[in-house]
């Protein structure tokens, strides 16, 4: 099918290219979720708005107490940034369960964000670190919490003539301990679920405890229930508060795996994790 | 429809050639370059068929436009041959451990393996399976090209060596 191909040198191009073309336009980064789709016929855009040389939207830097991540940054050069090992593992950690090489060098932290899998790594550790993702188009330039960016199955809430440029992560406390588990059928394909967590240990205690899942709903949970019921517990005490707990709430019917299974399995992964994170709290180098 | 000019260099050659917008460099690289050694397997971005390096690093030539590639260094597994033509010494190893059988994934396992030979310090034999996971085999049962990466790796360390 013949599409349009238009690279936009800066950001001001890209908006301008963007402004009134209809949802027909798309916006392409790495391409790797994008160009997969429209390969198997399941995409069709007419135009597509490459965004992937703008010098500004790539790139990794601090700020004020937050790492901002240019959108169009190669999972493979975040996984290569020392201040994202240092200070942000949990994304790190999630990365290297990402596709395989080829995806890593070539896609890019934002394209995952706005691609919106509900099984994605990144959605999911970004939802865990309460990132902000900030949005450019026409009218200007504005905030959304991960929370309410990922709005559904593969859907965001990017507006037609939007541009997501950066996500903001704030930097967690210094000896915060985090944990990164999933599970999929064959290596690098798309984990059924995947759990994130990240924690404090205060007076030999979970504290600030946060979880999320990816593969259990539309989009990434936060179970807060869950996350309370877990402040000042002990390790030993793990299992018996996880057993209780019942994650689901499929609105997508998965032809492959039950409800049940896919209960067990954030449980099982809930629990890696929370070991992982506890034995990482205070544990400042890796 | 607008045609839209690539220009990169394949193993060393300046190539530059029009396609529609549309065109992976997997097509464009086939279609206009005659690299027939990079193959077409599932358009996913799984099976890794068509990997080629870019800018030294291993990505899939079906899930990237011809265009975003433009102004790059693509290398195919005909740029790991000797400059006399004969097989390079990451091809020999593959060829020493029957690392092949029908051909198909071979040169896109040897894209990968190029990059896993060229890192520094040397991967372990799992850190080379863990990279390779991303590239299919529906002959060998992967052990033979494991063996023939890790013999690669060997073969590298001790020409530097001596």
């Amino acid at each position: 099918m013949p599409m349009e191909y238009i690279r936009a040198e800066t950001l001001t191009d890209a908006v301008a290219l963007l402004t009134g073309a209809g949802e027909d336009t798309r916006v392409l980064a790495g391409g790797q979720s994008l160009l997969p789709l429209i390969n198997l016929g399941l995409a069709q855009p007419e135009a597509l708005i490459d965004i992937g040389r703008i010098p500004q939207l790539r790139g990794v830097r601090t700020d004020d107490g937050e790492i901002v991540i240019g959108a169009t940054t190669r999972h493979a050069d975040v996984l290569g940034s020392a201040v994202v090992g240092d200070r942000l593992p949990l994304v790190t950690d999630a990365l290297r369960h990402v596709g395989n090489t080829r995806v890593r060098n070539a896609g890019t932290i934002g394209g995952s964000m706005a691609h919106a899998d509900p099984h994605g790594e990144i959605p999911l550790a970004l939802a865990v670190l309460e990132a902000r993702c900030e949005i450019h188009s026409d009218r200007g330039t504005r905030m959304v919490h991960t929370a309410d960016f990922t709005r559904g199955y593969y859907t965001s809430d990017l507006a037609e003539d939007e541009i997501l440029t950066a996500l903001h992560v704030p930097v967690p406390a210094r000896g915060t301990g985090w944990g990164f588990h999933e599970y999929a059928r064959r290596a690098g394909d798309f984990a059924i679920v995947a759990a994130a967590t990240t924690m404090r240990v205060t007076d030999g205690a979970a504290a600030d405890v946060r979880i999320g899942l990816a593969g259990v709903a539309d989009r990434p949970m936060r179970p807060a229930e869950l996350e309370s019921a877990l402040h000042g517990a002990r390790p030993a005490e793990f299992d018996r508060i996880v057993s209780d707990f019942d994650p689901i709430s499929r609105s997508v019917d998965d032809p492959f795996v039950g409800p049940g299974y896919v209960s067990h399995l954030a449980r099982v992964l809930i629990t890696r994790a929370l070991r992982d994170a506890w034995t990482t709290t205070n544990q400042e180098i890796r | 429809m607008n045609d839209v000019t690539t220009s990169v260099t394949v193993n060393g050659r300046r190539v530059s050639a029009q396609a529609p917008g549309h065109y992976s460099l997997l097509r464009w690289l086939r279609e206009k370059v005659q690299a027939y050694e990079v193959k077409a397997g599932c358009g996913e971005g799984v099976c890794g068929a068509c990997t080629v390096r870019i800018d030294g690093a291993p990505m899939a030539s079906c899930c990237l436009l011809a265009a975003q590639a433009d102004g790059c260094e693509i290398v195919t597994s005909v740029g790991l041959l000797d400059p006399d033509g004969s097989l390079g010494a990451l091809q020999r190893s593959f060829w020493e451990s029957a690392a092949t059988q029908c051909g198909f994934c071979t040169q896109g396992m040897l894209m990968t393996a190029a990059d896993l030979v060229a890192a520094d310090p040397p991967p372990s034999r799992t850190e080379i399976r863990e990279a390779l996971h991303g590239n299919l085999c529906r002959c060998t049962g992967y052990q033979p090209i494991v063996d023939a990466v890790e013999n690669a790796i060997a073969c590298r360390k001790e020409a530097q060596v001596s």
